[in-house]
């Protein structure tokens, strides 16, 4: 029953009748040679464009390394913090990864239930996209404790201290449930988004232990009917289960702030606010490495340029609400006439830091302008720059909340500036090294598009598929 | 197995037992016949919580058992074999006795745990200081284990025995009494009566003996003023108290000047607003802690002083005997208003001056005569002996040091090496003395070029007395046994004189022959002399006198006066120099403590070093940044300091401190500022220090620990005028209080605890501060760590200036957490290490904090003071907290927070628990003021009252019901337990 039921929904989904501009396979390949075509970064040798990102990616996780290890040998104080400022690079880098992590899941859970059938090429590199950054995030909050061995502890289990339980009140422990429970949906929904592909690869590769590991993975898929139809309902179930958490892992970590009575922070705008951000700079970063991405790996005709369209499409939406709430901000700032507050914007906008503001307005406000023009949407080399431009405006967009925020709040006598140490710029710079290693290690290792996804996609439109309607 | 235990014999020991009485088995079972008292008393600790002293065995048997399986480092400790009577291991005892931080001689107390001294705190039963003290009697604790004392005397700086070291000493003083040499003893102010007596047995034993008092900052204008004004060369015991109009010139009476622990308690109960309030104007060159309080406070410079006081003579008097014009910098207006109050005060005001110029004490002694306060607010019997040093009698003992005259030299608590501005001089003299001896308790600068150091105690290892003012005595007892190899400067001097008596007895038979006669209490001197021991302090009536008539020839200081304002000339470049003494360091003795260091300076909040201060609007016509280094040209003498912008410092002349730039002071000190001392040195004939500044453009980090100075206009520190206030206008009353509230009422326990600070007599003299951190193990950080703004005080004193950078309104704010009853640090931990108690605290549970710093951040106080580093037993921070000896000095009752948690105020909840604890072992209610926190404690002017809410009859309840009441930042509902009162001024507007 349930099998008529999405066969009829996929079928008004899915409008096979596009005109060809919307054909998201260009030349029409067939389906053995999509499946070379994905397959081969498994098995062929890697060019030297990919050896040469992986050394300058490995070599900057090894900086960070390095700057962890220091860090928690010797302390907290080696970082720029102080008495006032207790949050600066950690929370700022913490956020900026979450925000990564969100395109993954909206591409694959919401673009899915809105049948949007651009995301197939892309949504498997988006997921991992997220789970790698999402890693890189929960990094954060685990190294800024000043005694992150004591980590457990934000874990409500039963316990002989007491018992001892934690503080349901925190938003930090509303972060510790939000991003487990991100992070858990997310891979499940990576990785079952890869069996049938799994299965594929099972069948290509020859006997050995490349085998016995598809074998294992692929959980002896058969491709059979049945596995297929309860495949796709659990798929759709799991998109329906995660496209709340798009919303609801940025508004929770928005609480951080929120809930707080920091002038700056204080905002009810908070949540809307940073989905919006984290959807912004999720999509920046998609546009970045799949830029670079389908030219190292020659993948031009799966990730072909009307998706880069289509995603700066999204970016540009989500930067101009990204724009309006920074003008709500400060409206309401002024509006409310808390005084404090009003400081609070004035001086995020005129202080010490609004070198950082200026930066986040000019990254975050005016470069998307760009992305209303077609010509610069469906050129891969106008579109990196800016994807590089748009996430480092929204790398600062949580530096100047949270540190312009903090520096300066109640108390005058309080007031003082903040400045990085060298070994937050090298953890920084480590967390990129993270996400790097882990995606180069990503298209090396796993297919990085779903196939079986672009099979239906290509079937839809003129060659032979058994999945046709499965979408 | 079971029927063969039945099968045992039961044996019983009582009736009870054998028929199974429950009460009586349960009490076997826990071997008391009846509950421990603090179990029955306490609501934190039910009566019966289910684990007997078994089972406490039984967890110790396992922790023994797992102790056992790791390796720990071996220590040894060594038992008493017969333990001390009067110790019981945890139990403070408290011993009399007197401050000897600096030569004011502060009554004190001093609290010893397992034998270690590890606290001061003011004697409040004695006379003259009540009760408080200043930040450098609170952190003298520390100079006791200060790593770079002496272990035992030097010989030609190599170790000695004290039996050689005396042998070589009493065979050049036979030697040179053979002879008919000269012995000098050069001492720094000796306030004890038992060691001027043995001095003058000194001077009686050898016939050509001198005894020559340095004080680096000498107050000797004022004594020899006073010998030609009313022929006594005294410095007066001034009435503050007694005063309705104090006029401060150059005199930083609250701060640093003669007594101001003494001063402070006595502006403060003057102070109080009512219509009594004293009227306070200050005139000075810098802005110290006094001015910083006066109502009104002129800035003018040093070469204006004299005219200063001869126009206020000229109007006190009604008649222009002066002819000079008034200071430029002041206008007529002010100084006319300032003469009208003071003639309607006439006995009741006080005019008090540090300028050491025998002229314009002259004058200033002038105008106390006229105004009659003389025998009232300036008194000269009793008089002050806390100053004795005379620069004259310095001088030429110098000049005989360099012709060879002296033939041995004693130094006692002087170090002019480093604080006599003619040092090289100095040095060059006692090259030629054929045996010079320091009683300095390290190599400093002058003990370097001695012969012999013969280290003395620290006081609160040794016997002493002092009388600070005449007929006021207090003692000095041992509070531990001596650290090091090291014997009483006065011992020495004893047994040099060959006498077989000791320090201690002689101390005693002194009393005994000159102060017990003088009282009628006791009969028995063994009786006096244990009682006295045990208060600390002896008053004795002196005789009255009458007032001496005033001979000092006013006319011939107008002359003197009016000569040197025509000879004071300054360039256009030029600015005067003017030197002080800071709060922390004063003259630099105490420079190797690290407390003192990393206290910030009430005024410039600056730590770990000075600056030189010169007012903003100079500095921008120099073109000059604060920390930039300018290069001081006095004379021939040049140094480099970092420029310091200091508002309402005097137009033309710059400031800066004395007690930095220690060579020899020890690893804290050393090389901390630069000495300022040397640029005392000028050409004869120049009164005003005329000194240029050059640019060198280097810079360098000065560590404050506020850099913002303003309010903002934010109502955080509230004021008031005296009239409005009086007037009923501008009452500060709980308004938020009616503001809604979210979160449900704290069931209130038995107490809720809190502090009532009174901005109206806080003087910001910070001696809470360093009681704070000496009461709770707060870590030293250094100087690095301040200039990241990392400071660990858990108190500290806001400084805002307000109004005009050349002119500004001063205000004082002491911030600790403020214990909020809707805490929003509480609500952000995610581990609860944050909460709150039943008795209104805010607790900080660092066992359980994992280091989010989310708490500092929702902190709108900003209060919370993370550990970045690990500050105990860390090489990287070697203050106090890395060495044995340093950690003597840490409080047993309170934890010493590891590497990565928050701290805070606790409202020393260890005194609290104290105090509850001994109420419920006595059985009684606890009384208001029997707990008392540490910075309350150390309050000389009592601006901090710590008290139970619930108790009406309360101190601190009924100031929270004072108009003048209110909360930091009140709009937040965070309903704080810590409450402020509004500061009043004495003035117009």
């Amino acid at each position: 029953m349930l099998d008529t039921q999405w066969e009829s929904v996929a079928r008004v989904g899915g409008d096979h009748s596009r005109p060809a501009r919307d054909t998201w396979v260009e030349g029409s390949p067939a389906l053995n040679e999509i499946s070379d075509d994905i397959a081969r970064p498994l098995s062929a040798r890697p060019s030297a464009g990919w050896y040469g990102c992986l050394a300058a990616s490995t070599t900057a996780l090894a900086v960070g390394v390095g700057c962890v290890t220091y860090q928690i040998a010797t302390g907290i104080g080696t970082w720029g913090l102080n008495k006032t400022v207790g949050w600066a690079f950690d929370i700022t880098n913490f956020v900026f990864w979450i925000g990564i992590g969100h395109a993954g899941t909206l591409i694959s859970a919401i673009l899915l239930l809105l049948r949007q059938r651009w995301r197939m090429s892309i949504n498997r590199s988006a997921e991992a996209m997220t789970i790698f950054a999402v890693m890189c995030a929960a990094l954060f909050p685990l190294i800024h404790m000043g005694r992150p061995w004591m980590a457990f502890w934000v874990v409500p289990y039963p316990n002989w201290r007491g018992p001892l339980w934690v503080n349901f009140r925190s938003p930090l422990l509303w972060d510790v449930f939000a991003i487990n429970t991100y992070l858990t949906i997310s891979l499940v929904f990576w990785y079952l988004g890869m069996i049938p592909d799994f299965a594929t690869l099972r069948d290509r590769a020859a006997a050995g232990i490349k085998k016995r590991i598809y074998s294992l993975l692929s959980l002896g898929w058969d491709g059979s009917q049945r596995t297929w139809s309860r495949y796709e309902t659990t798929c759709v179930l799991l998109a329906g289960l995660a496209t709340p958490l798009v919303i609801s892992v940025h508004s929770i970590v928005s609480m951080d702030f929120a809930t707080s009575i920091l002038p700056g922070w204080h905002a009810t705008i908070f949540p809307p606010y940073f989905v919006a951000g984290a959807v912004y700079s999720g999509f920046g970063m998609v546009l970045l490495l799949l830029i670079i991405t389908r030219r190292v790996m020659g993948l031009e005709r799966y990730i072909t340029v009307q998706h880069l369209d289509r995603m700066a499409k999204v970016t540009l939406l989500t930067g101009s609400l990204v724009a309006f709430s920074y003008s709500s901000e400060f409206l309401s700032a002024w509006y409310g006439g808390h005084a404090d507050e009003r400081f609070v914007f004035v001086n995020r906008a005129t202080g010490p830091y609004a070198w950082a503001f200026w930066t986040m307005v000019l990254c975050n406000v005016c470069v998307p302008q760009l992305l209303w023009l077609r010509r610069i949407r469906s050129s891969p080399a106008a579109l990196l720059p800016i994807s590089i431009l748009i996430n480092v405006g929204m790398w600062f967009e949580r530096f100047v909340i949270i540190v312009t925020s903090l520096h300066r709040s109640y108390l005058p006598s309080s007031w003082v500036m903040y400045y990085p140490t060298s070994i937050e710029i090298g953890t920084l710079i480590g967390s990129f090294g993270l996400f790097f290693t882990c995606f180069l290690l990503f298209i090396r290792l796993l297919p990085m598009i779903a196939t079986w996804e672009i099979k239906g996609l290509v079937g839809a439109h003129g060659a032979e598929s058994p999945q046709e309607s499965h979408v | 197995m079971t029927t063969e235990m039945k099968s045992q014999p039961v044996y019983w020991k009582s009736l009870e037992e054998l028929r199974q009485d429950s009460r009586r088995t349960v009490s076997d079972r826990d071997e008391f016949a009846e509950p421990l008292p603090w179990k029955r008393a306490s609501p934190v600790m039910p009566a019966a919580d289910g684990h007997s002293r078994r089972d406490f065995l039984t967890l110790m048997g396992f922790t023994l058992g797992a102790a056992g399986c790791s390796r720990a480092t071996t220590q040894h400790a060594l038992p008493f074999v017969t333990a001390p009577e009067d110790l019981t291991p945890g139990v403070p005892n408290w011993y009399a006795s007197t401050c000897g931080g600096c030569s004011t001689s502060c009554s004190v107390l001093v609290k010893v745990r397992d034998g270690r001294p590890i606290k001061i705190e003011g004697n409040a039963e004695a006379p003259l200081f009540g009760g408080g003290t200043c930040a450098t009697g609170q952190a003298t604790v520390l100079s006791l284990y200060d790593g770079a004392r002496l272990k035992g005397p030097l010989w030609r700086g190599a170790p000695a025995a004290w039996q050689e070291i005396d042998e070589r000493i009493e065979s050049h003083l036979r030697a040179t009494m053979a002879r008919r040499g000269r012995v000098a003893l050069l001492s720094g102010t000796i306030t004890s009566p038992t060691t001027r007596d043995l001095i003058a047995r000194w001077s009686q034993h050898y016939d050509r003996f001198q005894h020559v008092v340095h004080d680096p900052v000498s107050y000797a204008g004022i004594r020899r003023a006073h010998q030609t004004c009313f022929n006594r060369a005294v410095i007066p015991h001034y009435r503050f108290d007694r005063a309705a109009m104090i006029v401060g010139v150059e005199a930083d009476f609250l701060g640093t000047w003669l007594s101001p622990v003494e001063f402070t308690a006595q502006y403060a109960r003057r102070r109080r607003p009512a219509a009594s309030m004293a009227h306070h104007v200050q005139f000075e060159s810098t802005m110290t802690l006094t001015g910083a309080n006066a109502d009104v406070r002129h800035a003018l410079a040093p070469s204006e002083i004299g005219r200063l006081v001869l126009s206020l003579l000229d109007r006190v008097e009604q008649r222009d005997r002066s002819r000079v014009d008034p200071p430029y910098s002041i206008p007529a207006s002010a100084l006319d208003a300032i003469a009208n109050r003071l003639r309607s005060h006439r006995g009741e005001s006080l005019v008090v001056c540090g300028v050491q110029d025998e002229a314009v004490q002259t004058i200033v002694a002038g105008l106390n005569d006229v105004l009659g306060n003389v025998g009232r607010t300036f008194g000269l019997s009793p008089s002050s002996l806390q100053k004795q040093g005379d620069e004259g009698e310095v001088a030429a003992l110098i000049a005989a040091m360099r012709r060879g005259e002296i033939d041995a030299l004693i130094l006692y608590g002087v170090n002019p090496a480093y604080d006599h501005p003619d040092s090289d001089a100095f040095l060059e003299g006692l090259a030629r003395v054929p045996l010079s001896v320091s009683f300095a308790d390290r190599v400093d600068e002058t003990a370097a070029h001695v012969h012999a150091v013969c280290p003395d105690h620290h006081y609160l290892e040794a016997w002493g007395d002092a009388e600070p003012v005449t007929g006021v005595f207090s003692l000095m007892q041992p509070a531990i046994n001596p650290l090091f190899d090291t014997r009483a400067a006065p011992g020495s001097l004893l047994k040099w004189l060959g006498e077989p008596s000791n320090w201690r007895n002689e101390l005693r038979s002194y009393w005994q022959r000159n102060l017990f006669p003088l009282q009628s209490a006791e009969r028995d001197f063994d009786a006096f002399w244990d009682s006295r021991v045990q208060a600390g302090f002896l008053r004795v009536p002196v005789p009255p006198q009458p007032s001496p008539a005033f001979v000092g020839d006013l006319d011939a200081a107008v002359n003197r006066i009016r000569e040197d304002a025509h000879a004071a000339s300054r360039g256009a470049d030029e600015y005067e120099l003017h030197l002080y003494e800071t709060v922390a360091l004063r003259d630099g003795r105490n420079a190797n403590n690290p407390w003192l260091q990393e206290l910030p300076d009430p005024i410039s909040r600056l730590t770990w070093g000075h600056g030189l201060a010169i007012a903003p609007a100079a500095a921008d016509r120099l073109g000059v940044r604060d920390g930039e280094i300018v290069t001081l040209i006095a004379d021939a003498h040049r140094v480099d300091v970092p420029i310091w912008r200091q508002p309402g410092q005097s137009a033309n002349t710059v400031s800066i401190a004395f007690g930095y730039g220690r060579t020899h002071a020890g690893p804290v000190g050393n090389g901390v500022g630069v000495n300022a001392v040397p640029l005392l040195r000028q050409k004869s004939g120049r009164r005003s220090r005329v000194v240029r500044l050059e640019k060198t453009g280097r810079s360098t980090t000065l560590a404050a620990t506020q850099t913002h100075h303003s309010t903002e206009g934010r109502p955080v520190v509230r004021e008031a005028t005296l009239k409005s206030f009086l007037g009923g206008v501008g009452e500060h009353g709980a308004a938020a209080e009616s503001l809604p509230s979210l979160w449900a009422e704290h069931q209130p326990g038995s107490h809720t605890w809190g502090l009532a600070i009174d901005l109206n007599a806080c003087t910001g003299c910070s001696a809470c501060v360093v009681a704070c951190q000496a009461e709770n193990n707060v870590p030293v950080v250094g100087k690095e760590e301040v200039g990241r703004s990392r400071e660990m005080h858990w108190i500290r004193i806001d400084r805002y200036y307000q109004g005009a950078e050349a002119a500004p309104d001063v205000l004082f704010q002491p911030v600790m957490c403020q214990h909020c009853a809707n805490a929003p640090c509480e609500t952000v931990c995610p581990v609860l290490a944050t909460v709150h108690s039943a008795d209104g605290i805010n607790e900080q549970v660092y066992n359980r904090c994992i280091g989010t710093r989310y708490c500092e951040n929702n902190c709108p106080y900003k209060v919370r003071r993370f550990n970045w580093f690990r500050y105990a037993n860390n090489p990287r921070f070697d203050f106090n907290m890395n060495s044995a000896l340093g950690t003597m000095v840490l409080n047993p009752d309170v934890v010493v927070r590891s590497r990565g948690v928050m701290e805070k105020c606790s409202l020393c909840v260890q005194r609290i628990q104290a105090g509850k604890t001994a109420a419920a072992l006595s059985g009684k209610a606890i009384v208001d003021g029997q707990i008392q926190t540490a910075c309350q404690q150390a309050c000389p002017a009592k601006a901090i009252v710590f008290g139970d809410a619930q108790d009406p009859r309360s101190a601190f309840a009924r100031l929270r019901q004072s108009p003048r009441h209110y909360h930091l930042l009140d709009e937040l509902g965070t309903r704080p337990g810590v409450g402020y009162l509004t500061k009043i001024r004495n003035r117009e507007a």
